[in-house]
């Protein structure tokens, strides 16, 4: 993939917008639509699409969805203008890549214009299980480690959106795609008006306001981020660096009170418990312990206690073992 | 971390350490649901000396001699109708009932349909392992049909009581439910219980691995635990799975929530206005004696 080192990080004054561009070459208008099953990515190209066959131009749809399900990668590819050929989206030649989940944002990026391109993403993780598959308290999760500066850098045009917090803060978190449809909107020549119509066809009827709301919000985001480049980044970071305090895991086991009842041992997720030639339980592989605090929790006896101690606790305590 | 109030929360705070361990047989659910109710008492945080327990006799009875605060050990079936005068005598203590399936509902039936129906400001968790557990497992008002129990050896005939419906349609203004093993969800459900201002009722399914699970081939105090599970799915895959441990289909959860006045505060006002108007008619009778 090939993007270009020195970019401009926001848009320019007097430069043409992508679907005035691709008018003028009667070139089809490509925008990506990406996130995770459930968030609602097919709901955006579907008010994208009516809003743009409205208006009378030739409209391509081709999506991904059913076998991805919720949690899953879902995209929807939507290409409009005077005459469209193909409905998928060739690599390098999105105009425009919406992306409802971070690291899903950066998995398409390579579909985007180099030069041109403009990536609206909202800054939500969602972390899927493959990438967690250590368990361990302090593991680093497999996700995407790249800040939204950096892919900033990248990118031609990009804007990173807290876009759930800020349907969060209007009351339904769901909304958070419409947030995204109203940044996108600022990228197309329609007029806001048609996309809220175009938007009431598609939510439940109940959500209309919230919605709208959510529209707006995203669209006054995105034109404040284009007057002042410099957007407070989401938290996720901070979050992410909290996640990777490492802890030590220790049990403490009364084994008088162990009354051999087996249910740590087959309940343990991580098959790290057994019982000694004394039918006592013990743990058989620290190493493997991940502090779940089931054991504890399920022991009729009250016969472990599980503790957590902060890597900083641990070292402590290993260096006064090594002086006594 | 996982679970970030247990972490703080040592259950052994609690307990009277002289008395451990316990007495129950391995893998009894009671002790699971002791801790559930001792984690939640101290994420409340109540104070121990605030706190009163009162249980029946059963293995669930013997649960209160294990608790480090007030508690009483009192007559089969009747641990209600002592905590019913405990808590109008003092309104100031958290009063929690512990009781069993055959305590609550076959020997101290008539105690428990009254408490419902008054709302009196109590806790009442009654653990329910199907069995009369501690006088060598008979059959009780829950145990499901067709189990096996030294009473019922060819088979459990007579039809069970579902506790929670009986508890709401007396009136208990708080109704919940839960298993053993969903041990944060079933503390969560007794901290509402205790944090609810009149009677709550909360239902406990444990498991009696000694007695009930070995009769019935239940399989093994873990295998019981892991039963649970499957056992809260809709019935028609659950009976496609495996054998269901319950013959009827128990929600979980808080099942019922209203809101009545609560009798001990009803009670007190009442009283309150009594004594003034006895007052005021003393002054006026004093008075015309004067004149």
């Amino acid at each position: 993939m090939s993007r270009p080192t020195a970019s401009t990080s926001s848009a320019k004054d007097g430069q043409l917008r992508p679907t005035a561009a691709a008018a003028k070459a009667r070139e089809p208008m490509n925008v990506l639509i990406v996130g995770v099953g459930g968030q609602g990515v097919i709901m955006v190209s579907k008010a994208l699409a009516s809003l743009a066959q409205s208006k009378g131009y030739q409209v391509k749809q081709s999506e991904v969805h059913g076998m991805a399900k919720r949690g899953g990668t879902v995209f929807s590819h939507v290409r409009f203008g005077p005459q469209v050929w193909s409905p998928t989206i060739p690599k390098g030649e999105a105009d425009i890549l919406v992306a409802l989940e971070w690291a899903e944002g950066l998995r398409w990026l390579p579909f985007l214009k180099p030069d041109t391109g403009i990536f609206i993403c909202d800054t939500k993780r969602i972390v899927p299980p493959f990438a967690c598959l250590n368990r361990r308290p302090g593991a680093p999760l497999r996700y995407s480690r790249e800040t939204p500066a950096e892919v900033r850098a990248q990118v031609a045009e990009a804007y990173a959106i807290d876009a759930t917090r800020m349907a969060e803060e209007l009351g339904n978190e769901r909304a958070a795609n419409v947030v995204l449809i109203g940044a996108l909107s600022t990228a197309l020549d329609f007029p806001a008006g048609d996309w809220e119509k175009s938007l009431a066809q598609f939510v439940p009827k109940k959500t209309i306001a919230v919605n709208l709301d959510a529209f707006r919000l995203g669209r006054s985001w995105i034109e404040e981020a284009r007057t002042n480049p410099v957007v407070t980044e989401a938290p996720a970071a901070k979050a992410a660096a909290l996640a990777h305090v490492p802890y030590s895991v220790r049990l403490e086991i009364t084994p008088e009170w162990c009354k051999s009842c087996d249910i740590c041992v087959k309940l343990c997720p991580e098959r790290c418990l057994r019982l000694n030639a004394e039918r006592i339980v013990e743990l058989a592989q620290p190493e493997k312990c991940t502090g779940c605090r089931l054991c504890e929790l399920l022991c009729p006896d009250f016969a472990i206690r599980v503790h957590l101690d902060s890597a900083v606790v641990a070292i402590a305590a290993a260096a006064q073992e090594t002086k006594a | 971390m996982i679970v970030d109030s247990a972490a703080e929360f040592d259950v052994r705070e609690y307990l009277r350490m002289e008395m451990m361990p316990h007495f129950l047989c391995p893998g009894c659910g009671h002790g699971i649901a002791l801790r559930a109710l001792l984690w939640a008492i101290h994420e409340l945080g109540i104070d121990k000396d605030q706190l009163a327990v009162v249980s029946g006799i059963g293995c669930a009875g013997r649960l209160s001699a294990y608790i480090d605060a007030n508690t009483f050990h009192v007559t089969h079936g009747r641990p209600l109708a002592y905590a019913t005068g405990l808590a109008l005598a003092r309104p100031d203590l958290h009063v929690v009932v512990i009781t069993g399936d055959g305590d609550c509902l076959a020997i101290g039936g008539n105690h428990l349909i009254h408490a419902c129906r008054r709302n009196l400001k109590l806790t009442c968790l009654m653990l329910n392992n199907e069995v009369y557990g501690m006088t060598g497992g008979q059959v009780s008002p829950t145990t499901s049909e067709s189990r096996l129990t030294t009473t019922t050896p060819l088979g459990n005939a007579e039809p069970n009581f579902d506790a929670c419906a009986l508890a709401a349609a007396a009136g208990a203004s708080f109704v919940g439910r839960e298993v053993t093993h969903h041990v944060p969800k079933l503390k969560e459900l007794i901290r509402s219980g205790l944090a609810h201002p009149g009677f709550a009722f909360i239902e406990v399914l444990c498991d009696c691995t000694e007695i009930f699970g070995r009769k019935n081939e239940l399989g093994s105090s873990a295998e019981m635990v892991l039963r649970q599970k499957s056992d809260l799915r809709p019935s028609a895959y659950r009976d496609s799975v495996d054998t269901p441990f319950r013959s009827n289909d128990l929600p979980t959860g808080i099942l019922a929530k209203t809101d009545r006045p609560e009798y001990g505060a009803a009670y007190r006002k009442a009283a309150a206005a009594q004594r003034a108007s006895k007052a005021a008619k003393a002054s006026t009778g004093a008075n015309k004696g004067k004149a």
